[in-house]
C-alpha cells in the first residue's frame, strides 16, 4: 500500500495512506463545520484538497493567474530575529520588497504593543519616514492591542487574571472595560503619528489575544482611526479561531463578541471600517496536516464567503494549518497556501 | 434518589452553574450513603468536563467556567470528610507545576481540580517554577507523580530539563512524570522520556491514576 509523506501539527514527519489522509480530511472538515456551524466543503473540494496534499514535489504553487498578495505581521523585524541578520528595519523593508518580492510589510517594534510604542514614538516615526521614501509597496505600522499590559503592576487597572480565579467576576469585567479605553487611546495616538509619518496603513495585530475586551479595543480603535484619518488603511488581524470570552458579555453592534468564529469576526471588522481582515485558525499539534488544513480551509471558505473586505489568512507557526514548530516546514507551508487560495478563496496571506 | 439520579443532578448543577443545587445534591448523596468519590468523578467532574469542552468550542466563557469550578469546590467541601476517610489515603501525592518562564496556569488549575476529586493529594506549586524547586517539593512531600505544564514552545525544554536533572541526581526511577500543555504531544513525551502525556484535563485524570497504580 503506497504511503505519502506529510506532517503532524507539531511538525514531525509522518507517512499516511490515501485512506488515512481522506479520513482525516473528512474529520477536519466536519470538526470545523460543527464548531463554526458553517457548511462543510463539497466532495469535489475535498478531492482537490487530497490532490494538493499528495502532489509530488517538496513544494507546490498556485495555478498561474491565481496568485494573491501578501501582508505581514511585524515583517520588518523577522530578518533580525528569525534569520539572525542584524538589519535596520527600514532596510529590512527594502529587502522584503526588492529581494523577497513582498507586496507589503509592516514595521513593528520588538515590544510590539501599542502601549509600549506610544512612549518611543519619536524613535518609530523616522523609521517609517525613511521606509516610505524608498519603498514602492505599501508600508504599514503594526502592533498588538495587548490589553493585559494595562493591568497592575504594569498598568493602571486591576488585574483580571488575578480577580477571575477569586471569582470576582464583576470586578474582573469592570477592569477589562476600563483597559479598553486606555488601549483605544494609545492605538489611535500611534496611528495618528504614523499617518503623519506617511504610513499607508496600520496593522492591529492579534486582536482578541487578551479576550473579547481586547477584540473590542481593536474594533473601537478602528472606528476612531477611520473617522480621524479616512485615508489610513486598517488591517484587523484576529488572535484565534474564536474570540476567547475573558469578559463574556461584551457586545459590538448588538453582537456578543466572545465565541465568534472567523466568518462572524470579519463582519464586525467590516462594520468598524477595517480594510483587510486577518483570519486565524489554530493548529492542533496532535492532529495531522490533512486534518488541520481541511479544518482551516473550511473555516476560511466560510469567512471569505461572508466577507465584503479582503481576507488575508494568517499562515504562520501554529495557525492556518501550519505546524507549531520553530521553522515551519516548506512542504506543508506551500500546500497550505495553495489550498487556502484555491479552495478557501483567500484574498491574501 | 437513585445513584443515577444523583450523578445526573450533580452534573447538571455544574453545567447550570448552580452552587446551591450542587451543595444540596452533595448532602443528599451523603444521606443516601453513596460513594463520595464516585459522585465527584462521575457526577460533578463529568459536568466540569462538559463545561471544559464547551469552553474549548467558544460556547462557554471564562467567567462561567470559573463559577462552575466554584460550584464544584463547594460540593467537594461537603463531600471532603467522607473522601478523606475513604479514598485519599490509598492513592498518593502528586506535584504539579507550570514550568519556569511560563505563566499560564488556567489549564493546570482545571486539571488539578479534577485530579483531586479522585483522591489524589495534589501539591500545586503554581506557575513559573524552576526545575530545582519542583524536585525539592517532590522530595519534601514524598510525591509519586510529578506533573508539569508548558504552554509555549520556548518553555517546553524545561520539561526535558526536569527529566535530565532527575536522571543526573539518580532520582528518575523514584518518580513518574507526566507532561501537558498546548504544544506538548505524546511524541514530545516519548522524546524527553516522560512517563505519560495528557492532552486535556480529563485525560490527565486517567493518566495520573494509571501512574499512581504502576
Amino acid at each position: 500500500m503506497s504511503e505519502f509523506f506529510t506532517r503532524m501539527g507539531d511538525g514531525s514527519g509522518v507517512y499516511m495512506t490515501a485512506e488515512e489522509i481522506r479520513e482525516d480530511i473528512l474529520k477536519g472538515v466536519k470538526d470545523a463545520a460543527d464548531r463554526g456551524k458553517i457548511p462543510e466543503l463539497t466532495q469535489e473540494e475535498m478531492d482537490y484538497l487530497y490532490k494538493i496534499i499528495t502532489m509530488p514535489g517538496n513544494i507546490v504553487g498556485v495555478e498561474r493567474g491565481r496568485e494573491v498578495v501578501s501582508t505581514s505581521d511585524s515583517g520588518s523585524c523577522k530578518m533580525t530575529y528569525h534569520a539572525n541578520i542584524a538589519m535596520e528595519r527600514s532596510m529590512a523593508v527594502l529587502v522584503s520588497e526588492k529581494v523577497l518580492g513582498a507586496d507589503s510589510v509592516d514595521i513593528g517594534n520588538m515590544d510590539y504593543s501599542y502601549k509600549a510604542v506610544k512612549q518611543i514614538i519619536h524613535n518609530e516615526t523616522p523609521v517609517m519616514e525613511l521606509a516610505q521614501l524608498n519603498a514602492v509597496m505599501p508600508v504599514l505600522y503594526g502592533s498588538m492591542p495587548n490589553l493585559g499590559l494595562y493591568t497592575k503592576p504594569d498598568g493602571p487597572v486591576e488585574n483580571w487574571s488575578e480577580l477571575l480565579p477569586l471569582a470576582k467576576i464583576d470586578e474582573a469585567r469592570a477592569a477589562q472595560e476600563e483597559a479598553v479605553e486606555h488601549a483605544v487611546r494609545d492605538i489611535v495616538f500611534v496611528a495618528g503619528e504614523m499617518y503623519a509619518a506617511g504610513a499607508d496603513g496600520i496593522n492591529l495585530d492579534t486582536c482578541g489575544a487578551s479576550g473579547d475586551a481586547d477584540f473590542l479595543a481593536g474594533l473601537l480603535a478602528t472606528e476612531k482611526i477611520k473617522e480621524k484619518y479616512p485615508d489610513l488603511g486598517v488591517e484587523f488581524g484576529a488572535a484565534g479561531e474564536f474570540v476567547l470570552g475573558m469578559h463574556g458579555k461584551i457586545e459590538y453592534d448588538g453582537a456578543k463578541i466572545a465565541g465568534l468564529y472567523p466568518h462572524k469576526q470579519v463582519k464586525l471588522a467590516e462594520k468598524a471600517g477595517a480594510n483587510i481582515f486577518g483570519a486565524v485558525v489554530n493548529t492542533n499539534t496532535n492532529m495531522s496536516f490533512p486534518w488541520n488544513i481541511a479544518r482551516t480551509v473550511t473555516f476560511v471558505k466560510a469567512c471569505t464567503a461572508a466577507a465584503e473586505i479582503p481576507v488575508h489568512v494568517n499562515v504562520g507557526m501554529g495557525v492556518g494549518g501550519i505546524p507549531m514548530s520553530e521553522i515551519p516546514p516548506i512542504d506543508v507551508v506551500t500546500r497550505a497556501d495553495k489550498a487556502l487560495i484555491e479552495i478557501g478563496k483567500a484574498d491574501g496571506l | 434518589m437513585s445513584l443515577e439520579s444523583i450523578l445526573a443532578a450533580a452534573k447538571q448543577a455544574i453545567i447550570d452553574i448552580d452552587e446551591d443545587k450542587a451543595v444540596c445534591v452533595a448532602k443528599e448523596a451523603l444521606e443516601e450513603g453513596l460513594n463520595p468519590v464516585q459522585v465527584l468523578s462521575e457526577g460533578y467532574s463529568a459536568g466540569i468536563r462538559e463545561i471544559g469542552e464547551l469552553f474549548s468550542r467558544g460556547e462557554v466563557f471564562l467567567p462561567e467556567m470559573i463559577l462552575s469550578a466554584e460550584a464544584m469546590k463547594a460540593a467537594t467541601a461537603v463531600l471532603e470528610s467522607a473522601i478523606t476517610g475513604a479514598a485519599a489515603e490509598k492513592i498518593g501525592k502528586m506535584i504539579f507545576a507550570t514550568v519556569e518562564g511560563d505563566v499560564h496556569d488556567i489549564g493546570k488549575s482545571i486539571a488539578i481540580a479534577l485530579i483531586q476529586t479522585q483522591g489524589v493529594e495534589v501539591i500545586d506549586l503554581g506557575r513559573d517554577v524552576p526545575v530545582d524547586k519542583i524536585i525539592e517539593a517532590a522530595e519534601e512531600h514524598g510525591a509519586k507523580v510529578i506533573g508539569t505544564s508548558a504552554l509555549l514552545t520556548t518553555t517546553m525544554p524545561n520539561q526535558e530539563k526536569l527529566e535530565k536533572v532527575l536522571r543526573e541526581r539518580g532520582l528518575r526511577d523514584k518518580y513518574k512524570t507526566i507532561v501537558g500543555g498546548a504544544p506538548c504531544t505524546q511524541r514530545w513525551a516519548d522524546k524527553i522520556g516522560a512517563d505519560a502525556y495528557a492532552e486535556d484535563a480529563g485525560e490527565g485524570v486517567t493518566k495520573v491514576l494509571e501512574l499512581m497504580k504502576s
